[in-house]
């Protein structure tokens, strides 16, 4: 089976290779986005622009970044998933919780609470903010389920009114019933454990700010941690690995022989969109997905076939998918933690690290010591 | 492949070696000198000072706690605001790989990570996949974990807490154990705000003493090299210096090994509440002669601290400078990331700083007394040269103590200590003793046989510029650092120990991440091939 097109052509991946090392030699800006693979594959990608100067950028980076931004701003009192599981007595879930895999994690989270109900004898209780309509069906029986407000637009006058309950501050107006505003402000305080729940997609800034604000506040007098759900395509995994290996998060530059960090100038749909870049990698190993901007920079891609591309890429590598095709580290969500992923159909192809490392060695110059 | 080092001044003190003379490498090993051969490189170290590769045994490189501080802090990078050459962490080293060249600029050869949560493992070690140059190796932390506890409560026997231990430390592929807070991150889950050596855990009715002895027995039992590294209760508190004088008091005729002492060397003398309790600490550790210590030592600046310790973290948030932070209840043990500066007219950070350099300098044995600044809780490790020049100069302190609020040096013993190092003694400070607190036989000294890791320093009368920067290292035997400045690069190893273990025990775990977790305890394993490095890993032998 063909596993690499040179501008729609079968080609061998050899050449495949050199025709990516010399669209990535000529460019003055390459970008490296998408960045959808396993650590493996964010390594080579971080050396690859590291070596070409180029700017590197993730397909989830709105999401990631606007947790990040609050905890950089404020701070977060966090836990994890397998913690929840063992302990969370009590869940606060907020606005629409997104996509299947976070469904299914918290469906767990549910599943286990309504397992461990009467354990200890005491409430086990969920409190859901404004989860819009078919959502709130997914709870399971068994466990008292409140709604507080219902449509997630409503969340962030909400979440203040409850905040300021739980500070026994008065409320006006009608965010949510003043009844049931109460009763979930008592509910939290009587929390033993509690773990709160959002989807970074489905919520704003200052909406996730607020919510950490309330999860400080509850732990004056008792316990109550943030468990952000996380965006797909190793978003998380591709975060700690630009972490350790520039000192920052993804949209940053290495152009400048150093990394620099700025969430609006190194947007890759920006840098596409204005014309700011001359060469964009890419990588979408976990699902094929194309791009979604406007515009047709030259593109090496590394994906799955049939990606769907408005235009044809330049260079397209078809690569295997992580934890499928090949053995892969990624941030795996029912953990918390970067793990390994056995592969699950394991083949022969080619996977987002070999790929890039081959294009990297067929660069002209040598390889910085 | 044979090197010498011409005409240095060889200072050895594993070997008492103190003379001008050569030193000789083949192939990546010190050796004797080689009757009749030519060497292959010959560099000329006259008027220079030769030294084994030093090792640090506690510093916070690696991992999610580390990585979370840098994902917190991105105005500490250099791009994201240019700041002024002077301030620590604009030369700290952010990234893995700043950290493995500046380390090795200093002629540190060899670096342990001493916090690292069981499940956090794959992630530490892929970090320090990515830090070049040196060696490394992490410390996995017990005793918060609900495993163990379940254990204690159930009061299971030694075998079956050593059967555990030994599974997480090849699970870890770690070189030791370390216990932070014993049952305090447990206990603040519950709910628990403060907790001190006999407190107990309330689900489970076990005390951070239990805890405590219950693992020193195990490392020891098991043959692990590394005594069981015990970050105390009450760090930072005043008044603490009893916590870890009951902690030393505990040890018994067992090793120990107690962590960045200096946070637990604080009284309640003075009008504020809050003085040095250094000098009976110091005697304590004088007379206990199975525990050792590391110091912590705090310089003044910008920093950010980095713990496992999420109690002590979580009340100290409010103190976060900038004002930001991060609290994590974790897997077994938790986190705490809050930034903080360190200000030298400020009373109480000036009383630290004094109490860092008292535990130095009142400990009489330097292979009892461990250098570190806790990196970068008490300053990032590149202020270690400035902290050198302080211990083998009272001038250079005098010059310092000069310029602290007067009511600090009031509650210290500072500035009465006329006490300066030798270079003999830095050697055996930072190389010959952690060699043998960890195990490394062939590190930390240069007799033959040992690993050719070799600094080789201008014997420049300013010590601080001296060890700042080395005029040649040796890696393996290969030329890494020329005048300070990284030349070539390569990959090191992790060191690991793995004791012998019931197989039972690997059943045992299975069944409880399952009845725990609802998961395959897969997920806690590092598997060689995915570090992405060829030979990752180097084994220490335990003792039998």
């Amino acid at each position: 089976m063909e596993q690499a097109w040179i501008a729609g052509k079968p080609a061998t991946l050899d050449s495949a290779v050199a025709a990516a090392a010399k669209l990535l030699a000529a460019s003055r800006q390459p970008l490296i986005a998408g960045l959808g693979t396993d650590v493996a594959g964010a390594r080579a990608a971080i050396a690859l622009a590291e070596r070409t100067g180029a700017i590197i950028d993730h397909m989830n980076s709105d999401a990631v970044l606007r947790g990040l931004d609050v905890m950089r701003s404020s701070g977060v009192m966090l836990t994890t998933p397998s913690e929840a599981y063992a302990r969370a007595d009590t869940l606060l879930l907020a606005g629409e919780i997104f996509g299947a895999g976070e469904i299914g994690s918290t469906k767990r989270l549910f599943d286990q609470l309504a397992r461990r109900q009467g354990q200890h004898g005491t409430a086990r209780r969920v409190y859901w903010l404004c989860p819009g309509g078919e959502l709130a069906k997914r709870a399971p029986n068994e466990i008292s389920l409140t709604f507080v407000g219902k449509q997630p637009r409503a969340l962030p006058a909400v979440l203040a009114a409850l905040r300021a309950r739980v500070a026994g501050r008065p409320t006006t107006g009608a965010a949510a019933s003043q009844k049931i505003l109460d009763e979930a402000a008592t509910g939290l305080q009587a929390a033993q454990f509690g773990v709160a729940i959002w989807s970074p997609q489905a919520l704003d800034a200052l909406t996730i700010e607020m919510l950490c604000g309330l999860i400080s506040d509850l732990n004056a007098t008792t316990r109550f941690c943030a468990l952000p759900l996380t965006p797909g395509d190793n978003a998380i995994g591709v975060l700690q690995t630009c972490g350790w290996m520039t000192g920052m998060p993804m949209r940053t530059g290495l152009g400048r022989g150093f990394a620099e960090h700025d969430p609006w100038l190194f947007d890759s749909t920006r840098l596409v969109e204005s014309g700011e870049t001359d060469c964009v990698v890419w990588i979408s190993a976990y699902r094929a997905q194309a791009p979604r901007w406007r515009g047709l920079p030259p593109t090496i891609a590394l994906t799955g076939r049939d990606a769907g591309f408005r235009s044809r890429p330049r260079v397209h590598i078809a690569v295997g998918r992580p934890g499928v095709d090949h053995i892969a580290v990624e941030h795996v969500s029912l953990t918390g933690t970067l793990a390994t992923v056995e592969a699950t159909q394991p083949s022969g192809a080619i996977s987002t690290a070999e790929a890039i490392r081959r294009i990297c060695a067929a660069l002209p110059g040598e390889p910085p010591c | 492949m044979l090197t010498r080092i011409a005409n240095g001044r060889v200072i050895d003190p594993a070997n008492n070696r103190d003379a001008v003379g050569d030193l000789w490498i083949r192939d990546g090993r010190i050796i004797e000198v080689p009757p009749g051969d030519r060497p292959d490189a010959t560099y000329d170290a006259t008027g220079k000072i030769v030294m084994a590769g030093a090792i640090d045994i506690h510093s916070h490189i690696a991992g999610w706690n580390v990585n979370t501080a840098r994902l917190l802090l991105p105005e500490y990078h250099r791009a994201a605001a240019p700041r002024p050459i002077a301030t620590p962490l604009s030369k700290a080293g952010w990234s893995t790989f700043e950290t493995g060249c500046r380390y090795a600029e200093m002629g540190f050869t060899t670096v342990v990570e001493p916090a690292v949560s069981p499940h956090y493992a794959l992630h530490a070690h892929l970090e320090l996949a990515d830090v070049p140059i040196i060696d490394k190796a992490i410390l996995v932390i017990l005793g918060n974990d609900d495993y163990l506890l379940r254990l204690l409560q159930a009061n299971e026997s030694d075998a079956a807490i050593s059967d555990y231990v030994a599974w997480t430390l090849e699970m870890s592929r770690s070189l030791g154990v370390k216990v932070v807070n014993a049952g305090g991150a447990a206990a603040f889950k519950e709910n628990v705000r403060a907790f001190s050596f006999d407190d107990v855990v309330p689900s489970y009715g076990v005390s951070s003493r239990r805890i405590v002895k219950a693992l020193q027995h195990a490392v020891t039992a098991l043959g692990v090299p590394h005594p069981l590294h015990v970050h105390c209760n009450n760090l930072g508190l005043a008044g603490n210096f009893e916590t870890a004088l009951t902690t030393i008091a505990a040890a018994e005729d067992l090793p120990l090994h107690l962590a960045h002492l200096q946070f637990y060397g604080y009284g309640k003398e003075g009008d504020r509440g809050f003085s040095s309790a250094a000098a009976p600490l110091a005697a304590a550790v004088n007379a206990a002669n199975t525990v050792t210590a590391d110091v912590g030592q705090v310089m003044f600046g910008q920093t950010v601290t980095i713990s496992s310790d999420v109690l002590r973290q979580f009340n100290a948030r409010k103190q976060a400078s900038p004002r930001k932070w991060v609290i994590l209840d974790s897997d077994a043990n938790g986190a705490g990331i809050v930034p903080y500066d360190y200000r030298r007219n400020n009373f109480y950070n000036a009383v630290q700083w004094a109490v860092g350099l008292e535990l130095f300098l009142l400990i009489e044995d330097p292979r009892r007394v461990f250098f570190t600044t806790d990196h970068p809780n008490g300053a990032p490790f590149t202020a270690y040269p400035e902290i050198f020049a302080l211990l083998m100069s009272r001038e250079r302190r005098a010059q310092w103590l000069a310029e602290l609020p007067p009511e600090a040096l009031a509650v210290t013993t500072l500035p009465a200590i006329t006490r300066e190092y030798s270079l003999g003694e830095i050697a055996t400070m930072t190389r010959a003793a952690p060699g043998r607190l960890l195990g490394l036989r062939d590190r930390g000294h240069l007799g033959a046989g040992a690993v050719a890791d070799v600094a080789v320093y201008e014997d420049d009368a300013d010590r601080a510029k001296m060890f700042r920067a080395a005029a040649l290292v040796f890696k393996d035997g290969e030329l890494v650092v020329r005048d300070g400045r990284v030349t070539q690069h390569r990959w090191g190893r992790a060191l690991t120990v793995r004791p012998e273990r019931d197989a039972a025990i690997d059943r045992r775990m299975k069944a409880y991440y399952e009845d725990r977790y609802g998961l395959s305890d897969d997920f806690v394993k590092v598997p060689e091939h995915v570090l992405g490095r060829p030979d990752p890993f180097e084994r220490v032998p335990c003792v039998s």
